[in-house]
């Protein structure tokens, strides 16, 4: 990887080298054609985001479609009302509550498992590094669904030999969903630790403040960014998870995206519509916060691994 | 100042450590042995399942479409993505931000909804089918439930955000001086992209879409509902195989082969990359 600093020099006394090189060259600048390639460029990526960004769209305004039950999905809407998200069944907010619940959980365990782990890697003498980065990064090389059936079959032998079955309960959940997050706080936290200049701390330690202090006051604040996005990401990633929660929840206990996807197989109810936007807004109010806190591109910056 | 940092890391290291080896070992242990009905399996150890497996065209078949599904899907999210990727990466005015807004929103939102959108957009009397009909392209509607394209959108759906934020990343790593550099020296926009971002994007990009490639093969949600219980990957029939069939052994048996035909996939890639670049043939 390249030191990430180049790139900002590009700019030389506020001019760019395309425009320096420019100025060299006698007489008036070259006359060039329609730039095409940059037209079709643009193009192709307003293509790119109607297709990703198209389905939430409709699902937003098809939930405030106010025909009868049957013809109740229809985009464009026509008649807008906001009959379906007065009609959310309370076990929807129930799953809900049950996913915030869980991905908050799950954010914060990633980070009390990920931050120590993350400062290991970098700073420990270690013998196998790179074997033992990769160890932190298997959760996320194991296709999802095989972690799925991977804990529920633990969870079964476990509950065989102790009595104390976990499948189907919150702890049981919750182990589950934090193997897949913590790999994201290792991985924002690493990378803006290799960034880190170690000269900081020895400052601070040689001004008279003890390892905690150091620690708080100043390696804390410096990481405080990749521990946000890698936050952001396992609440994400828990937050939207089905392949392991559908294994791992059981009736009356399910998560909010295992709820709609039996809502989708079986009976198939508007209501979905309502509560589905409310999901979408929420994770953009998030993103909003997010944007105050650090800056997104900040956020993705350390998110690079 | 000397903190013994090796230290701080052993407790998650015991914790992440403890869960990989007894999940993986308890389903990899399950998967040879015989299933007798409701969830009961025999005593002892036989390879019954995998040879069930390789000799049933059903079960070959089924691995052949989910490594076919993970791959046109992981290809296609590196298309589409990729010029989008290079778009924010070098873009300097505000707009940047709301593009990654974008990008990120549609990363994080479940890809239940969003295939809630696809089934709403791709109905009979939905958007597409609405102008594909009204240009006179098809006569029946179009649909995307039961068959394999209805999967790839929908893994696509389930892995473009995700995509388009890795390569970002892998493109801002590359300096932008460079691209300056060989435009400066007279090559034309296309040969700027050919011989220094494509070889310079590489290794990020490979490493990319394997990544993407192994979340689609372990994505469950999209293949099921867009599969429509007609096409079957892997994951959807190890749910079925659980949920339906209660055979955990036959279950762990499809997982292994799943997490091996993973593993084995992405070691080839690297390898061939290896070989491509010490050939000489990538980086001219």
């Amino acid at each position: 990887m390249m030191d990430s600093t180049v790139h900002r020099s590009r700019e030389v006394n506020g001019d760019t080298l395309a425009r320096i090189a420019q100025k060299r060259r006698k007489g008036p600048p070259p006359k060039r054609g329609y730039p095409w390639g940059k037209v079709s460029h643009y193009v192709y990526c307003a293509l790119s985001y109607i297709f990703l960004l198209s389905p939430m769209i409709v699902v937003i305004g098809a939930s405030f479609h106010g025909g009868e039950y049957y013809t109740a999905i229809k985009f464009p809407p026509e008649d807008p009302s906001l009959q379906w998200y007065t009609k959310i069944p309370t076990a929807q907010f129930k799953a809900l509550a049950l996913s915030f619940g869980l991905a908050t959980l799950a954010a914060l365990g990633a980070c009390i498992i990920g931050i120590p782990a993350a400062l290991g890697i970098v700073r420990g003498k270690l013998p196998g590094r790179s074997v033992i980065s990769s160890v932190f990064r298997a959760p996320l090389q194991i296709p999802a669904i095989v972690t799925g059936i991977a804990f529920l079959q633990l969870y079964y032998l476990f509950g065989d030999a102790t009595g104390l079955y976990f499948q189907g309960t919150f702890i049981g959940l919750y182990i589950g969903h934090l193997f897949v997050a913590t790999p994201y706080v290792v991985g924002t936290v690493t990378a803006i630790l290799q960034r880190f200049d170690v000269r900081l701390e020895e400052a601070a330690f040689s001004l008279g403040a003890n390892r905690w202090r150091t620690f708080r006051r100043v390696t804390l604040p410096v990481i405080m960014p990749g521990v946000y996005a890698g936050a952001l990401y396992s609440f994400m990633v828990s937050f939207a998870d089905v392949p392991i929660s559908i294994f791992l929840t059981a009736p009356g206990f399910v998560t909010y995206p295992v709820e709609l996807f039996y809502g989708m197989e079986n009976d198939f109810d508007p209501s979905i519509l309502a509560s589905s936007s409310l999901v979408i807004f929420f994770c953009l109010l998030v993103l909003l916060g997010m944007q105050k806190l650090v800056g997104l591109d900040n956020l993705l910056r350390s998110g690079s691994r | 100042m000397k903190t013994r940092w090796e230290y701080v890391l052993l407790p998650s290291f015991l914790i992440v450590g403890l869960l990989i080896v007894a999940s993986q070992y308890v389903f990899l242990k399950g998967s040879f042995f015989k299933d007798l009905g409701l969830g009961r399996i025999s005593d002892t150890a036989s390879m019954v399942n995998y040879l069930r497996f390789f000799t049933d065209s059903f079960y070959l078949h089924t691995l052949w479409v989910t490594v076919k599904t993970s791959g046109l899907a992981a290809l296609f999210t590196l298309t589409l993505g990729f010029p989008v990727a290079y778009l924010i990466a070098r873009m300097q005015s505000k707009w940047s931000m709301i593009l990654l807004a974008g990008i990120v929103v549609a990363t994080f939102v479940t890809i239940v909804i969003k295939v809630f959108g696809l089934i709403i957009i791709f109905s009979a009397d939905g958007l597409v089918n609405q102008a594909l009909m009204g240009l006179g392209i098809v006569d029946t509607p179009y649909t995307i439930i039961g068959n394999q394209t209805g999967v790839v959108v929908g893994l696509m759906h389930f892995t473009l955000g995700f995509g388009v934020l890795l390569l970002y990343s892998v493109i801002q790593t590359i300096p932008r001086s460079l691209e300056d550099a060989a435009q400066i020296h007279g090559a034309s926009r296309w040969r700027m992209h050919l011989r220094v971002l494509f070889p310079l994007s590489l290794p990020g990009v490979t490493v990319g879409v394997l990544m993407i490639f192994n979340m689609c093969m372990g994505a469950f949600t999209s293949a099921a509902l867009l599969g429509g219980g007609r096409v079957f990957t892997l994951p959807v029939l190890i749910q079925r195989t659980v949920m339906m069939e209660i055979k955990y052994s036959m279950a762990g048996t499809l997982a292994a082969v799943l997490l091996v035909t993973v593993l084995l996939i992405n070691l080839l890639s690297i390898y061939l990359i290896r070989r491509l670049r010490s050939a000489r043939l990538v980086i001219a």
